[in-house]
């Protein structure tokens, strides 16, 4: 988790109230996940650690990257971002997981 | 300047940084209008090894409301796309270029065209090659061979460039921005009690040597009007005019690959109608704000232009010298006559034989009657000379923009509204001092119309 770290780092995560930007989620499957609700299978699950192909997700052959913008840690709401697409969502577990793991 | 650098965050990213809009009946050839849109301000020409160019992640568009909402009709989108033969030299030619092919040429742009109306998106051309930027006698022999071959041509009769150009609008950037100083006036200036000028002195062109990229595109008038009959009084010979240029929202640095990023969906960051109204006109903190928005909504704008701060400035800076306008400001009334050249285009039958009126939609385009043939002997100051087709019936290449806006906001076109004002002496006469004489790369008579930009060599800093 060593590139998410430092990302998270400059953005200021220390504070769950900030607005954190994470990036590199693992391609098509995450995001198809993240817009159902991602109750399993998450690669930045609290305690996890990513698997190594996660950190070049930006290069990985199947798709675009997939950016997630936790926009309040408070009420959950979540920017996914994908090639040219935006997704708006609110959900709170998922946002307080994706704090937890960008500490 | 028109719009350089203009607003805070936009000033941060040049390659996104609109500087000027031209539109204009192409002189040279009749029946079509040229559309010209420049980015990347005040260009240093020996700016190697990593010469100009445009980003590949902006969408640059030049836009035509050709129905009065404030909208895009007609969008004719630009996106680039570089292309690097060996990652393995620092140089950008190892050789000179004498073609768009040589092999000497690293580091080369090349773009895709298309024309978007409301319901469908077409593309015009694709993999367009851009000319290198002009470095000098060595690595880019016979420049003006080079710009040549990359203009394109594209469906239905029209001609494409995008590239490095001279800088063709003159200003004296130095003075205006030192307190609205006016070296030809500089004497009357209050100078703020330092008493520093004791004379006139001439405007210097602070543009003077300086490129810029522009996208220009020559196109049919019936590919961007709404029908009518070619008349000048038919409103529908009048189209809007703007530039936007939109960045993706996210973009993240990936220190793996050593390059940027960019996803998710584009938004507007810049955009440029009619010179000088987000330079001069819009506040500081709204600058950018306004930058993000469509012409159509502009009406929350609108009172900078009917009440523009200038107007009040201008007889504090020179006192005794503008006192009818020191008046005008002071009474509160808006300016009917800015807001008609600027928000909504003049009506019909308030110059004779002229209007380039788009209806009561107040927003920011530069408004051209297409059906208003090119003046045989152009006057640079447009309508305020009584040349019907220059600024702000569109703006062509040579007008002198800055001294148009800087009488009109000074009271010279007041009367077009209140016959009863009488404008100052001076509001006729003050000017920042240049010409298109100020500007050291001549103009070209025929597209693109902007001079070949200075080369690296023989401009130095």
């Amino acid at each position: 988790m060593d590139g998410t770290r430092g990302d998270s780092g400059n953005a200021g995560t220390s504070d769950p109230s900030r607005r954190v930007v994470l990036r590199g989620v693992a391609g098509i499957g995450a995001a198809a996940a993240a817009a159902g609700g991602l109750r399993s299978g998450f690669p930045l699950a609290a305690g996890a650690q990513p698997p190594a192909a996660a950190h070049p997700a930006y290069h990985e052959p199947h798709g675009d990257p997939v950016v997630v913008h936790v926009r309040d840690a408070g009420t959950g709401e979540l920017d996914i971002f994908r090639g040219t697409g935006h997704t708006r969502l609110r959900d709170p577990d998922l946002a307080a997981r994706l704090v937890r793991a960008s500490r | 300047m028109s719009s350089h650098r203009e607003a805070p965050e936009i000033s941060k990213d040049p390659v996104a940084d609109s500087t000027d809009v031209y539109a204009f009946v192409s002189p040279d050839s009749p029946g079509t209008v040229t559309l010209i849109a420049n980015y990347i301000p005040l260009q240093e020409p020996a700016g190697g090894p990593n010469f100009y160019e445009f980003g590949d992640d902006v969408l640059y568009e030049i836009h035509i409301d050709n129905s009065g909402d404030g909208r895009a009709d007609i969008s004719y989108r630009f996106r680039f796309r570089t292309e690097l033969a060996d990652p393995d030299t620092f140089l950008y030619n190892t050789g000179p270029i004498t073609s768009l092919e040589s092999p000497n040429w690293n580091r080369r742009q090349f773009y895709t065209l298309t024309r978007a109306s409301r319901d469908h998106e077409t593309v015009l051309g694709d993999g367009l090659a851009c000319p290198p930027c002009n470095i000098g006698p060595l690595s880019t022999p016979h420049y003006e061979r080079l710009a040549a071959a990359a203009i394109h041509a594209i469906p239905g009769g029209g001609r494409v460039f995008a590239g490095q150009r001279a800088e063709g609008f003159y200003v004296d950037l130095g003075a205006i921005f030192d307190l609205g100083n006016l070296r030809p006036f500089e004497e009357l200036h209050n100078q703020f009690g330092m008493h520093i000028f004791s004379k006139p002195a001439p405007g210097v062109n602070a543009t003077n040597g300086l490129n810029v990229h522009s996208i220009a595109i020559q196109v049919p008038v019936s590919e961007l009007t709404r029908g009518g009959t070619g008349e000048a009084h038919d409103r529908r010979s009048v189209i809007g005019v703007w530039t936007t240029a939109s960045r993706q929202r996210v973009r993240l640095w990936d220190a793996d690959h050593g390059e940027n990023i960019t996803s998710g969906p584009y938004r507007q960051v810049s955009r440029l109608g009619n010179p000088l109204v987000n330079e001069v006109l819009i506040p500081l903190g709204k600058k950018d704000r306004w930058n993000s928005l469509p012409p159509a909504d502009d009406k929350q704008f609108a009172s900078y232009v009917a009440h523009p701060g200038l107007a009040g400035l201008l007889p504090v800076l020179y006192p005794g010298v503008f006192p009818h306008l020191a008046a005008l400001a002071g009474s509160g009334k808006a300016r009917a006559d800015l807001e008609a050249i600027l928000l909504t285009g003049i009506p019909d039958g308030v110059i004779p034989g002229f209007q380039n009126y788009t209806g009561s939609v107040r927003a920011d385009m530069l408004r051209l009657n297409t059906a208003i043939e090119p003046a045989a002997k152009p006057n640079i100051l447009g309508l305020l000379g009584g040349d019907l087709a220059g600024f702000p019936n569109g703006r062509r290449v040579t007008d002198d923009v800055v001294t148009v806006e800087l009488r009109a906001i000074a009271g010279a076109t007041y009367p077009l509204v209140d016959k009863s004002y009488r404008p100052d002496a001076a509001a006729g006469a003050v000017t920042d001092g240049l010409t298109p004489a100020s500007v050291k790369a001549p103009y070209l008579d025929e597209f693109p119309y902007l001079g070949t930009p200075y080369s690296g060599f023989s401009t130095p800093s």
